[in-house]
């Protein structure tokens, strides 16, 4: 039986959450890997593979070609300048902002940025196009700063997103995650999204949990994810249980399964 | 009953306030004002419709007193080059050319839609009027917002959609500017909308439905709600209290109950 919780995000309603995350302690083992592994080889590719929540929710549909854009380029650039103030508490989210963009046209100059890497892009846009990325990533920042003070326990901002190779499968699982919270002997994660949540939020964030605990060295997994929604002032959460990092890892594998489909569709 | 005043010379001055008269921060009003709208709704609703009804702060305007002109591509256009202005300042961009500055700034995440295929179709003559006319509103913009200071915390574009009746309706919302935080042991948020059209009623009612939409996503009820004719250099504040968030139901209420009516 898995788990979904639907809360308010209100500042009581999400450290309930966070502290009423199972207490039990869930961990994959080598088999449960070399499982995962078999399942994914067995499916067909014409390439490498990479996997996301968001191709689960999209149920392995093509999406459009990524492009940059300040939508696209918000979480990286806001959670880098959130991690800049929080080291220097007195740098104002427009000056982290600054900084990160500075730091990431540098690289660019040096020539250490590759092509079509968010520094190459910063590196192609006018001042004023340049000024609308800060201001969606001030917004983005001021909202992560906002959500992590109101959390209660010990929190820390994700250095990055949590990253899977699927053993001979030619497979890359990528979990998203924004905020670590520590309670005592386990964690709980946080995800923020735009816009509400839909259907498929629920298999998204499994996803997300079942990549991060595969990405942990021990394969712990996390007491909770959450998944928050400040635009519409709801959380979601679902719970480290082994029944939920089952059906997360079985959304990874019939998201392969439906892009090889498409892929298919698509050559024929 | 709050009171509307008029002309504020300096923006930041009249939203933030005397520091030390600020109220409390409210946390509890959401919880009922969010029952009042579900009672409310549930009075008069018949079928869930599909697709979901969508309340937007346009939908409380009233539109037989909106002229044409206001609808047009251009006014449409115009619009949102102004508000793209908005965000510019919110981040202290120093603005050479407003028309360019702003026209980039929209295309960069702008690429399809019918202002997009408007805005391409415009000729040198257009183009050259649509400049002059955002540069007029640049200047009364610039002139009242003056330099956003970081420490007030300026968002742009703030974005909220609030489910109700188990998401068969949607009340969405866009704040221009929003500055001040939600936590705190006082109120401290500001919105901010601007507009390029004269002030009227309507404007009272998108005010009260900005606070309204905030409240109901963040649970915490703002200090103030205010709107700027970037036209005519007015601007009008409110403080949010509980009458005024009370007025905001009774608005949405009589929107929807129109909306299932010619639904």
């Amino acid at each position: 039986m898995t788990t979904f919780i639907h809360r308010r995000t209100g500042v009581s309603e999400l450290n309930d959450l966070i502290r009423s995350a199972p207490p039990e302690i869930v961990q994959l083992g080598d088999d449960h890997r070399r499982s995962l592994a078999a399942r994914f080889r067995a499916v067909p590719s014409n390439g490498h593979r990479r996997i996301d929540s968001w191709n689960v929710e999209r149920a392995g549909q093509p999406a459009h070609a990524f492009r940059w854009s300040p939508a696209t380029a918000r979480r990286t650039l806001g959670n880098a300048a959130l991690r800049r103030m929080l080291r220097d508490p007195l740098c104002s989210v427009i000056d982290a902002i600054n900084r990160e963009i500075d730091d990431q046209l540098m690289r660019d100059v040096a020539g250490y940025a590759q092509r079509g890497s968010m520094a190459s892009w910063f590196a192609t846009l006018h001042q004023s196009e340049l000024a609308l990325v800060k201001a969606d990533a001030a917004n983005w920042t001021l909202q992560m700063h906002e959500i992590a003070l109101s959390i209660e326990d010990q929190w820390s901002v994700c250095a990055s997103d949590a990253f899977y190779d699927v053993a001979r499968a030619r497979t890359t699982l990528r979990g998203r995650r924004d905020l670590e919270v520590v309670l005592e002997d386990r964690c709980v994660l946080l995800r923020i999204r735009s816009g509400s949540p839909g259907k498929s939020s629920g298999p998204g964030l499994r996803s997300d949990l079942t990549i991060a605990t595969l990405a942990h060295p021990q394969g712990i997994a996390p007491a909770r994810m959450i998944g928050l929604w400040p635009e519409s002032g709801v959380c979601l959460g679902v719970d480290g249980t082994m029944s939920d990092l089952r059906a997360g890892a079985r959304d990874l594998v019939r998201t392969a399964v439906a892009q090889q489909r498409y892929h298919q569709s698509i050559a024929a | 009953m709050p009171t509307l005043s008029e002309s504020h010379r300096n923006v930041m001055e009249a939203l933030r306030g005397d520091r030390k008269r600020r109220p409390r921060v409210d946390t509890s009003s959401a919880a009922g004002l969010r029952a009042m709208l579900e009672d409310g709704i549930f009075e008069f609703w018949t079928d869930a419709p599909e697709p979901p009804l969508i309340v937007r702060a346009s939908s409380l305007r009233n539109v037989k007193d909106t002229t044409d002109i206001a609808l047009s591509n251009h006014a449409r256009l115009r619009g949102v080059l102004v508000h793209e202005l908005v965000r510019l300042f919110s981040v202290g961009a120093e603005i050479s050319s407003a028309f360019d500055d702003a026209f980039r700034a929209w295309q960069l995440e702008t690429v399809a839609g019918e202002l997009f295929d408007y805005a391409q179709r415009l000729d040198g003559d257009d183009l050259a009027r649509l400049a002059t006319d955002v540069m007029s509103h640049y200047v009364t913009l610039s002139r009242a917002l003056g330099v956003i200071p970081a420490t007030f915390q300026p968002r742009s574009a703030v974005r909220a959609s609030v489910m109700m009746h188990g998401g068969t309706i949607v009340l969405r919302d866009v704040i221009d500017l929003m500055v001040g935080t939600t936590l705190g042991e006082v109120a401290s948020v500001a919105l901010f909308d601007v507009t390029t059209s004269p002030l009227g009623t309507g404007a009272e009612r998108s005010m009260r439905y900005h606070a309204l939409v905030q409240t109901l996503r963040s649970g915490v009820v703002p200090l103030r709600t205010s709107v700027f004719s970037s036209a005519t250099g007015e601007m009008w504040t409110l403080d949010v209290d509980g009458e005024l968030l009370r007025r905001s139901v009774n608005d949405v209420l009589d929107v929807l109950r129109a909306m299932v009516k010619h639904a």
